[in-house]
């Protein structure tokens, strides 16, 4: 039996970066991956570097609007964090923070607007709204039917293949133990501690860190809790290379849209379009299989693109990829301790690749002893009264 | 074309014209697609109408798959969709398939109960140094531009490879009036015989299929053509364009080189649509598994043809004939003991031809052939990913993986060309592979968005 | 090289490539015409030059901007035409 003092499950941004963390920090880790690294959201995603708040917060009601700005704390932590990153691991992560629009269509688009960046100035984001005029002048690329942008000048983009990979080498090369290809078989907690097993190894350890993006419920019911988390199926799409013109991350405060141009030189268009999750065989969703991609979110989301900034209208779509995330019950990430469960840390829930290296460090640092108050906002223990059944 | 059919053939070449034929009659709505503004494959790419071509494909060889096409053009009552490509296909809530077209008029979809990929093969990528040098060509990519495009892009052309098809080809490239440096085969020429010599009842019942590869091969010499054996490619030279080959031999000055080490089949709709793949053969790539009526894993999806492996162009016209009778079985419209009077003779013949090109196939084998790489050797041609930026990701990942960290695959060709040679490098028998991706063929944006 | 025995064409037409005035024969594919041209026909993500590969729509390498209206497509599958503009890179 190998003992470990922290055990992680799952090898996307969050677990890499944790066990990175850690293991600098001189603790025995050890990472379970069922696949291999970065395989899942953390390599699916497109790289976007968001810190304005986000449409689906400013879409579902006040309460939601004022409870996701009171993230902008992690998001000021994590602009520091986007800006040393490359220097900190040694690697050209392709990072670009030029600057990020979130544009307005209509003059009820123009009023979220407003009321966003209200939002945020008062958490101390140093956003602002940009007329059309305003935005053309710095973005030429965007339409003549675009009424005003928010503006934040530490938006931008990263590689998320290169991240993910980035973290994994440097855990591995602090002494962390990086597992590829070992699916969680079993979990249980101890009187002290959890044990985990996958097909060729059981390892107990003092903590566990799950972090396995759309499966961490699954794991954590292999504990007997509920985590809220929930699988989505997102489209994603990239064109073929072109002269470098698009220097922003984009989005659209409207509608569904964020688009950004590679270090290669590929323009990759999002924005949250749903495919299709396949189901297994019961019925219960699979996050396994590949999610099917819905027609009318590609020709939707290659609308709004072309709508924002016409010239993509002329280049080639090269792929389409379809990748499973997950979201929690009220759209805020689950990251911390849970409290009925001592030495059990959770991290899933979206934004993750903005937020990722930033919610790594500061579990590691709060496993550390060092408390990290800005993950209050965060915690499962908003959720514990669904554990309150759970014995 | 009409938005609702019973039947989509993908591919208008051998196998799919066949399926169209053993189905007239039975008054299904028809459509054939094919990425060729004319019907024929890549055996019988046509040359322009614009064009007056005297004698056109005028060999033996060809016969059967002339009148073959003649009958099919003749067909009434079909939608012939020439000029399009497949992006993809999905199923939609009433268990029809819809496929996106993109085409001169943009992106349209269909609707068809029942689909048949019979969308062929294409050559084998294999790199090598200097492959990526302006002049070096797929094989099968300079007969297409003897045989529909009448041009040969090149005045002295060398082909090297292990596919006996490159006798073939060379034999038209000097019919046409250009000139060819050398013919190589890598393999030794007592191997090719043993081989032969191995299976005496497959190479003789199948002599009229090997006579065409002799004749040429005899013509060749007399024109004083070079064909070598036992002699392997080391490199392609030139600065900006092809100057010469390398070759264990020695160098061969040549203005163009055709490469032809075999066949992979196109397999990007069938993978995409989820069904069953199994590895194609030697030269590497997947094929559609299929049952004895050519359907797939996939319920009302079918495959004839080289996407179920290649096996030549009288084998793909046996499997469309009897995908055409498996269609009109599973529509109810032959009952079970018809439809197998009706292909019995085609089962025979089909097996036939499927035993030759399992000779075919140990012949052209191009295991144990391949050129070596040097590490600024470039794998992925659309990424320009070398050889020495895949090797330091390999250690025991997934092809995907090595995509995903290497930007090999990454290109407009959805890793077509490269997986293959991927795949070897990693040497995971069990590893499918990338994982297919919409679009199959790259596509304006303009033309998918909405409406505005 | 067009083969001229056996091969009837119509009259040819002229159109440009990268601002170069070629001649070309009605049903002649835009790969048709670069390949007559130069074997070079772009350059590839790393600068390097590129060529014609496959000629059948597959290998994608091929891609050419019709101009002025800037649609991007595949050289080998796409007819020439009378006053084309084509863009290679």
């Amino acid at each position: 039996m190998r003992k470990a003092d922290v055990l992680i499950v799952g090898g996307g941004l969050v677990g890499c970066a944790t066990a990175w963390h850690l293991a600098r920090g001189g603790a025995q880790v050890t990472l379970l991956e069922a696949g291999d690294i970065g395989m899942g959201a953390s390599g699916q995603n497109a790289g976007s570097l968001h810190f304005q708040l986000e449409r689906r917060f400013l879409e579902n009601g006040e309460a939601l609007a004022e409870q996701a700005a009171r993230t902008a704390a992690l998001s000021r932590l994590a602009i520091d964090d986007w800006r040393g990153l490359e220097a900190e691991l040694g690697a050209d992560l392709h990072v670009v923070m030029d600057g990020g629009l979130m544009v307005a269509e209509t003059a009820e688009q123009v009023g979220v607007l407003e009321r966003k960046i209200a939002r945020e100035n008062a958490e101390g984001l140093a956003t602002r709204l940009l007329d059309g005029d305003e935005a053309r002048a710095i973005a030429p690329y965007l339409s003549a039917g675009i009424l005003a942008a928010g503006f934040s000048g530490d938006e931008g983009h990263a590689d998320a293949r290169a991240v993910t990979r980035a973290f994994a080498e440097a855990a591995a090369h602090a002494g962390a133990i990086l597992r590829m290809r070992s699916p969680v078989t079993s979990a249980r907690r101890l009187d002290r501690g959890f044990e985990i097993a996958c097909a060729d190894e059981t390892l107990q350890g003092d903590r566990l860190v799950i972090a396995c993006g759309a499966w961490t419920a699954q794991i954590c019911a292999r504990l007997n809790l509920h985590m809220p988390l929930f699988p989505v199926a997102l489209l994603m799409n990239a064109t073929e290379r072109t002269a470098k013109g698009l220097r922003h991350l984009v989005q659209h405060v409207g509608r569904r849209l964020s688009m950004k141009q590679t270090h290669a030189g590929n323009i990759l268009i999002g924005g949250g379009w749903p495919a299709r999750l396949a189901q297994a065989p019961d019925g219960t969703f699979d996050p396994r299989r590949r999610p099917e991609m819905i027609a009318a979110s590609l020709a939707g989301n290659m609308r709004a693109a072309i709508d924002t900034a016409p010239f993509v209208a002329k280049l080639n779509l090269i792929r389409s990829w379809t990748g499973v995330t997950a979201i929690s019950a009220d759209q805020l990430p689950i990251v911390g301790e849970v409290p009925s469960m001592p030495g059990c840390w959770v991290a899933g829930g979206g934004s993750a690749f903005t937020l990722g290296p930033t919610f790594a460090r500061l579990m590691a640092q709060a496993m550390g002893g060092r408390a990290a108050p800005e993950l209050d906002i965060v915690s499962p223990a908003r959720f514990e009264h669904l554990n309150s059944f759970m014995g | 074309m009409a938005e609702r059919y019973d039947l989509a053939i993908v591919g208008g070449g051998p196998a799919g014209q066949a399926a169209a034929l053993a189905l007239q009659g039975h008054g299904l709505a028809v459509a054939v697609i094919d990425e060729q503004p004319h019907p024929g494959g890549q055996i019988l790419r046509q040359p322009p109408r614009e064009f007056g071509v005297t004698g056109w494909m005028g060999g033996k060889v060809y016969a059967a798959l002339r009148r073959q096409l003649g009958q099919f053009e003749a067909l009434s009552g079909l939608d012939w969709l020439g000029g399009r490509s497949v992006l993809g296909l999905s199923r939609s809530s009433d268990a029809s398939f819809v496929l996106t077209l993109s085409g001169r008029s943009g992106v349209e979809t269909l609707r068809a109960r029942r689909v048949l990929l019979a969308t062929g093969c294409q050559d084998l990528a294999v790199p090598l140094p200097g492959w990526t040098l302006p002049g070096v060509y797929a094989a099968g990519g300079i007969q297409a531009f003897v045989k529909s495009q009448q041009i040969v892009p090149g005045k002295r052309i060398v082909l090297a490879g292990t596919h006996p098809l490159q006798l073939l080809i060379a034999d038209q490239i000097v019919a046409a009036g250009a000139s060819v440096s050398a013919v190589m085969f890598a393999q030794s020429r007592q191997a090719m015989a043993r081989l032969l010599a191995e299976s005496p009842l497959v190479a003789a019942r199948q002599a009229s299929a090997l006579l065409p590869a002799g004749a040429a091969m005899a013509r060749l010499r007399r024109r004083g053509v070079p064909v070598r054996f036992g002699e392997s490619l080391l490199g392609i030279v030139g600065g900006e364009r092809v100057e010469g080959v390398r070759s264990s031999a020695g160098e061969t000055a040549c203005d163009a080189v055709g490469l032809c080490y075999g066949f992979v089949p196109q397999s990007a709709l069938p993978r995409m649509a989820g069904a069953g793949m199994r590895a194609a053969g030697p030269a590497g790539g997947w094929a559609a598994e299929c049952d004895a009526w050519q359907r797939t894993s996939v319920a009302g999806l079918y495959a004839a043809g080289e996407t179920t492996g290649v096996a030549g162009a009288a084998a793909a016209q046996c499997a469309g004939r009897i995908a055409g009778a498996g269609i009109a079985l599973d529509l109810g419209l032959l009952a079970p003991g018809a439809a197998e009077r009706r292909v019995a003779g085609v089962r025979r013949a089909h097996a036939k031809h499927l035993k030759f090109a399992a000779l075919l196939d140990r012949i052209a084998d191009p295991t144990g052939h391949f050129p070596v790489m040097a590490p600024s050797t470039i794998v992925c041609r659309c990424e320009a990913v070398r050889l020495a930026d895949l090797v330091s990701c390999l250690d025991g990942r997934s092809a995907n993986a090595v995509k995903l960290a290497s930007r090999c695959g990454m290109g407009p060709c959805q890793g077509r060309n490269c997986e293959p040679t991927l795949l070897r490098l990693l040497g995971d028998r069990a590893d499918p592979g990338f994982s297919a991706r919409f679009p199959a063929r790259p596509v304006m944006l303009g033309d998918l968005a909405a409406p505005e | 090289m067009r083969i001229e025995s056996k091969v009837e064409r119509q009259a040819p037409f002229s159109l440009q490539v990268e601002g170069e005035t070629l001649r070309a024969y009605p049903g002649e594919t835009i790969a048709t015409v670069l390949v007559e041209r130069s074997p070079v026909i772009g350059h590839m993500a790393n600068g390097d030059a590129q060529g014609l590969f496959c000629n059948m729509g597959t290998c994608c390498l091929c891609m050419v901007t019709i101009l002025p209206e800037g649609r991007r497509v595949r050289a080998c599958l796409t007819a020439a035409e009378p006053g084309m503009e084509i863009g290679l890179g």
